[in-house]
């Protein structure tokens, strides 16, 4: 159960607009980086302000450099403690050395590195992109030079880095998961592990293991028992309740998820013959399926005490604030990395002035204000009046 | 490569639904080489979410002119052509591997299929100004569609091929190059994929048919260069440019592969887009 503090104190965090707008609303506990347990105040967000950065706010004077935009995804075991909560998501970002000058990635808050299998997979036939409406499809099929490449060839360059750099493991079994895992534990330069459990789990006639709530709660646990890194677990978003599975993998032990990887699409080669992609399949990102992943962040975010982070279609600073609304306490930049590189350190700044805007002194403040109102314990006497 | 701000300074239809476009961007129009590319930012107003990457056609590092061909294919490009002179558009160049010359190469003969020569062009500037001899052998499916000779440079022999035998050569523009292969001492081609699998079978016959004895040691006989090193590319008779759909264009999502003889996808933005022949796997249905 979660920890339901009824008594909401006044955290020193809060300045002073807290303070001339006495009305508190209570934020989920288990995302408060530092002190989970601790209950903090936090101003309501005025109807209609959903801009946070729109004109003149009561906090215009206050200091962007000043907003405190660390976060923890692991708070519970280790800690994983990120600069800011704007990650880049896994396969845009390559290994995070593309991009060369054109990103400074110490500005970012974490990098998600490409899928890593246990052994190099050349990948799907092309064409494996192509331009959706509002998106794109891909079909990349995972290809990696295996992950005793990974180690050898970029930790030594990750572990100089100020940035965080999350591993994303793929497998075919759990055994797979586990040795990947293994390979990866206590290298230096790799900060945390993030399971794509998107993967058709061979042993179980190619049933994926994000579709079902067993085999992705046995996933993460058995990763679990391996690694003592912080672990996030991707979900997908191609499932009828995605509930139920967000349960099982918090209750299995990892310590953050991601919602959500890509929705499965095709598209259709331009003379009409075939379809587009060489493998058929591919899975949509981008945009269009921002409303989707909002969903999915919104319902994951009731069920679970985990921190997650929110991804799919964030292309400005109201996606991000969309996504800390229902619940993310990060968010990655995925697709949008193609059309423009600077975005994912844009959105730092621009969160920091938002929240300073807003009179935040931590950008913490616009996480959960969009989530249900939790209902008030049941009493134990049976009937108690609140004036 | 850098991200830089052009500006659009003309934009001409060249030929019917082809497009050439000047932009100013200084930063790009020096230091680029033939065969690299820029990856542009469409108006993201329309949902447009990638990048599109267009080949440098011409590059005048005097005026920081650059300038991009293109046929309107898609909404994308369709956009591209609404650009008003002085609008700016976002670039990110220049990006892969350029075209190797061999220093001691007099004869240089270039192919290009239809809107390949949008890849090569740069290459004939380059070509001429280092004293080059330079064959363009162009092939289009009609007279309509070919490049006018009054945008190529003077000193370039301009042959032109038609599928249906409306200008020039009655036939594939691949009929044309057996004529010159003794002639050229390297050759480039960018064009559809059919047109440059047949001119790597071409070239991979070459040394049989001309039958021309390896007397002596050439310089750098005795080493091998690893395939795909300039210094590789550089000995091989045929370059060619490739095409595939891209995503990022810097190598970080491994959308634009094509399939190299070694066994290992090569990515067309990082490794390529110039590959020499030998280094494609042509036949590996990718």
């Amino acid at each position: 159960m979660k920890a339901k503090r009824r008594v909401v104190t006044s955290a020193d965090r809060t300045t002073a607009r807290s303070k001339r707008t006495p009305t508190v609303r209570r934020q989920k506990s288990a995302i408060v980086s530092g002190s989970p347990a601790a209950t903090r105040a936090a101003p309501v967000t005025p109807p209609g302000s959903r801009r946070a950065g729109d004109g003149p706010g009561p906090g215009l004077g206050a200091d962007a450099s000043a907003v405190d935009l660390t976060v923890d995804l692991a708070p519970a075991h280790g800690g994983l403690r990120l600069a800011n909560p704007i990650l880049v998501a896994s396969g845009t970002f390559g290994y995070g050395i593309e991009y060369g000058d054109v990103v400074d990635v110490a500005r970012l808050g974490a990098i998600c590195c490409k899928g890593t299998t246990l052994k190099p997979r050349i990948g799907n036939v092309p064409p494996r992109v192509t331009e959706t409406p509002g998106g794109m499809l891909n079909s990349i099929g995972l290809q990696n030079p295996g992950v005793d490449a990974v180690v050898e060839k970029y930790a030594p360059l990750w572990q100089a880095w100020r940035t965080p750099v999350l591993v994303n493991v793929a497998g075919e079994s759990i055994a797979d998961y586990v040795e990947v895992v293994r390979r990866l534990d206590g290298v230096p330069g790799i900060a945390g592990i993030e399971l794509n459990i998107s993967c058709p789990n061979v042993g179980k006639g190619g049933i994926q293991f994000a579709i079902d709530a067993d085999a992705a709660g046995a996933v993460t646990a058995a990763v679990r028992r391996a690694t003592d890194l912080p672990l996030l677990v991707k979900l997908s978003p191609n499932v009828a309740d995605v509930r139920p599975i967000a349960r099982a993998i918090a209750d299995a032990g990892a310590d953050a998820l991601t919602a959500v990887n890509t929705l499965s699409g095709i598209a259709v080669a331009v003379d009409r013959r075939r379809p587009l992609l060489g493998n058929v399949f591919g899975g949509v990102s981008g945009p269009a399926i921002k409303p989707i992943a909002l969903r999915v962040v919104y319902e994951v975010c009731q069920v679970v005490d985990i921190p997650v982070v929110g991804i799919g279609g964030i292309t400005s600073l109201d996606d991000v604030l969309d996504y800390l609304a229902v619940g993310a306490v990060a968010v990655q930049v995925g697709t949008a990395v193609f059309a423009d590189p600077t975005l994912p350190a844009r959105l730092v700044d621009e969160l920091a002035l938002a929240a300073a805007h807003a009179g935040h002194s931590s950008y913490r403040s616009f996480i959960g204000t969009a989530l249900p109102r939790k209902p008030a314990a049941g009493s134990a006497k049976g009937v108690e009046y609140r004036p | 490569m850098r991200l830089v701000a052009a500006e659009l300074v003309d934009s001409r239809e060249i030929l019917p639904g082809q497009w050439l476009q000047s932009f100013h961007a200084p930063a790009l129009a020096s230091g680029s080489r033939a065969g690299q590319f820029v990856h542009v930012r469409a108006g993201d107003w329309s949902g447009l979410i990638l990048r599109r990457p267009f080949s440098f056609n011409t590059v005048d590092a005097a005026t920081g002119i650059i300038t991009i061909h293109f046929r309107t294919v898609g909404r994308g490009t369709d956009w591209f052509t609404r650009l008003r002179a002085g609008d700016t558009i976002d670039m990110l160049g220049p990006l892969g591997r350029p075209f190797e010359v061999d220093s001691r190469s007099r004869h240089l003969l270039l192919v290009a299929g239809g809107l390949g020569i949008a890849g090569v062009r740069m290459l004939a500037d380059e070509a001429v100004r280092d004293g080059r001899q330079v064959v363009l052998l162009f092939g289009a499916a009609n007279a309509r569609d070919v490049y006018p000779s009054s945008l190529l440079p003077d000193e370039v022999e301009y042959v032109v091929a038609t599928d249906d035998g409306s200008l020039g050569h009655h036939g594939f523009v691949t009929e044309l190059v057996p004529a010159y292969e003794a002639w050229a001492d390297q050759a480039f081609a960018c064009g559809p994929g059919p047109m440059l699998r047949a001119l790597a079978t071409l070239a991979a016959g070459r040394r049989g048919r001309l039958g021309v004895a390896r007397l002596g040691r050439k310089r750098g006989a005795g080493k091998v260069d690893p395939p795909g090193s300039p210094h590789a590319r550089r000995k091989a008779f045929l370059q060619v440019s490739m095409e595939q759909n891209m995503g990022c264009a810097v190598g970080a999502c491994l959308g634009c592969v094509v399939m190299s003889t070694g066994g290992t996808p090569q990515r067309v933005c990082r490794e390529g887009p110039v590959f020499a022949s030998e280094e494609i796997a042509w036949e590996a249905g990718w």
